[in-house]
């Protein structure tokens, strides 16, 4: 046999365990989700096809703009706060002559490590509005304490905190490893200029680490769109549907109305949308991000 | 870089540490209230030392909630996906970073594709298809979809390619087979990326909500994240005992993590992914 056949009957060899599992457990579902969603169906009687019904129902539905607005706000919420304070800590952490730094690293890190779901139940708790530690805290700088997760408006405030909470980490250790790619000398060259430290942070820092700081913001970005653990424990969408962020509405419509063609064309909407998000990723990243 | 004068360096480590506490006050709060009696619970001001030195609170969330099983069950498919993953996608990595043939980009961009595809699209789909298969309400559902992970072959994949041809090419002459260059040359020097990708996997699966929540509706059958939330939301004000079964959820991984977490943290900043 020549070298070559015997080499395309071994790669396949390999391979294919693999590829088979993502065409069948990943493509395969995908591209039923387009076939669904141009269906009624509530999975007990037949398919009844319906042409692109879901999509204007959807489109023309209140509570369908409602939920991307709601979700719009949580990624307002967490995206910009969760990258300056990752970066601040970054920074923190990345002082020269700072001992324990791996143990601070680790102590911030925590949180990602966390399961979501067993945090949002400690959350819970932490903003129960009588007896909870967060309006307890509240009370020692004077402010009023708050309804959170009972209240339309504090509600999605909770899960802003606690997804920031959940992400700082992260952030901190994708930039300490930008931190680690400028090079020394261009501080030193700015400190013999007699560079301030913020002039140093504004002019080498900050620009040499936006490759990171892009990558970082829309890792996130994609992560705040898809939020649905802290959402389904802490709130289940309420109160007056205030946190029903498009995961959830999905949830909702597939599981408790059985609603499968109306829930498949939000997929179908949120698989464009993120199709997108990525490519922009891509697009303006352009290889200049740091993976090896 | 100089050291700056004592005064800001204190501020710095004392900044640090107030960061670190408050980070982690929800874990700090939650082991107390796990050891407080009921009344204490509603006391205000609240009481920041625990009440109860025992573990009833724990002892009674036992056996009001299937917990050990949760834990079994959690361990099990959590091991299984792992064990399973290890095979798979070290399989596909070495074969898509070793050897030349035809269609081996295609493939390559094919599984590396599915990451564009996040799990709440084909949440419905796979429901479905999972459900045709038989599968629901079984481990089965839990462990048959997850058997190859892109992430995880392309994390093998990258760091296959960063092992030296010369070594495989040695092996080759004495005349080994793919198998065992793969076995006896690849993989020994492979074990730091092995690592990463299993510790991954597993806290990703420990970890796991969304799919579990769907796809398993019986006590008896559940993983350990869904089945403590869904015991929390039924049992509202019962606050010792959530808070006593969430601490038997985190606990042992950050126990765990303390252990592990410079593949963690090195994991992330090789391929800057997450779970």
């Amino acid at each position: 046999m020549k070298r070559e056949t015997k080499d395309a009957i071994k790669g396949w060899f390999f391979v294919t365990p693999s590829l088979m599992f993502q065409v069948l457990f990943v493509y395969l579902p995908l591209a039923y989700a387009f076939f669904v969603s141009f269906h009624r169906w509530n999975m007990i009687r037949p398919m009844k096809y319906v042409g692109l019904r879901n999509y204007i129902d959807l489109l023309t539905s209140e509570e369908f703009w409602h939920s991307l607005y709601v979700t719009f706000i949580y990624i307002l919420g967490t995206v910009p706060t969760s990258v300056i304070l990752g970066l601040l800590l970054a920074l923190l952490l990345n002082m020269n002559w700072l001992k324990g730094r791996g143990l601070f690293r680790t102590m911030f890190y925590i949180p990602v490590i966390t399961a979501m779901a067993a945090a949002a139940v400690v959350w819970n708790w932490l903003f129960e509005p009588n007896v909870g530690l967060i309006n307890y805290i509240m009370g020692f700088f004077g402010i009023a304490p708050k309804k959170w997760l009972n209240d339309p408006h504090w509600a999605i405030v909770a899960l802003i905190i606690v997804g920031i909470w959940k992400r700082i980490g992260y952030n901190m250790v994708l930039f300490l490893a930008g931190l680690q790619t400028i090079p020394r000398t261009y501080y030193e060259a700015a400190m013999i200029d007699g560079a301030t430290t913020f002039a140093r942070f504004w002019h080498i820092t900050l620009p040499l680490l936006s490759p990171t700081t892009l990558f970082v913001t829309i890792i996130q970005f994609i992560a705040s769109f898809r939020v649905f653990i802290s959402v389904s424990v802490m709130t289940q969408g309420g109160p007056a549907r205030s946190t029903e962020v498009i995961t959830y509405f999905l949830y909702e419509n597939a599981f408790n109305y059985l609603k499968m063609g109306y829930a498949s064309a939000i997929a179908v909407i949120m698989f464009v949308m993120m199709f997108a998000f990525t490519l922009l990723q891509f697009k303006l990243s352009q290889g200049k991000v740091f993976y090896q | 870089m100089k050291r700056p004068p004592l005064v800001i360096r204190l501020i710095v480590y004392v900044l640090l540490v107030i960061i670190a506490v408050a980070i982690n006050l929800p874990f700090f709060w939650m082991v107390i209230t796990a050891f407080k009696n009921e009344a204490d619970v509603f006391s205000m001001p609240p009481k920041f030392y625990p009440t109860v030195y025992d573990f009833r609170n724990f002892v009674r969330a036992f056996q009001i909630v299937p917990i050990a099983r949760y834990l079994v069950n959690t361990l099990f498919v959590a091991g299984s996906v792992t064990l399973l993953q290890l095979v798979f996608n070290t399989f596909a990595a070495y074969g898509l970073a070793r050897i030349n043939f035809k269609g081996r980009n295609l493939i390559f961009l094919l599984i590396v594709g599915t990451l564009m595809v996040p799990p709440e699209v084909t949440l419905v789909p796979l429901y479905v298809l999972v459900r045709k298969m038989g599968m629901l309400n079984s481990f089965k559902a839990l462990i048959v979809p997850f058997m190859s992970n892109a992430f995880g072959v392309f994390l093998l994949r990258q760091f296959f390619l960063t092992i030296p041809k010369e070594l495989e090419d040695a092996a080759r002459i004495d005349g080994c087979g793919r198998l065992r260059i793969l076995w006896n040359v690849i993989l020994p020097l492979s074990k730091p990326a092995l690592w990463t990708m299993a510790l991954y996997t597993f806290l990703a699966h420990w970890n796991s909500y969304m799919w579990p929540l769907v796809a398993i509706n019986n006590d008896q059958k559940q993983m350990i994240q869904v089945g403590i939330s869904k015991f929390a939301s039924m049992w509202e004000t019962e606050w010792t005992l959530q808070m006593a079964s969430s601490t038997v959820a985190i606990v042992p991984i950050i126990i765990f993590f303390f252990f592990v977490q410079k593949q963690f943290v090195e994991g992330i900043s090789i391929s800057g992914m997450k779970e």
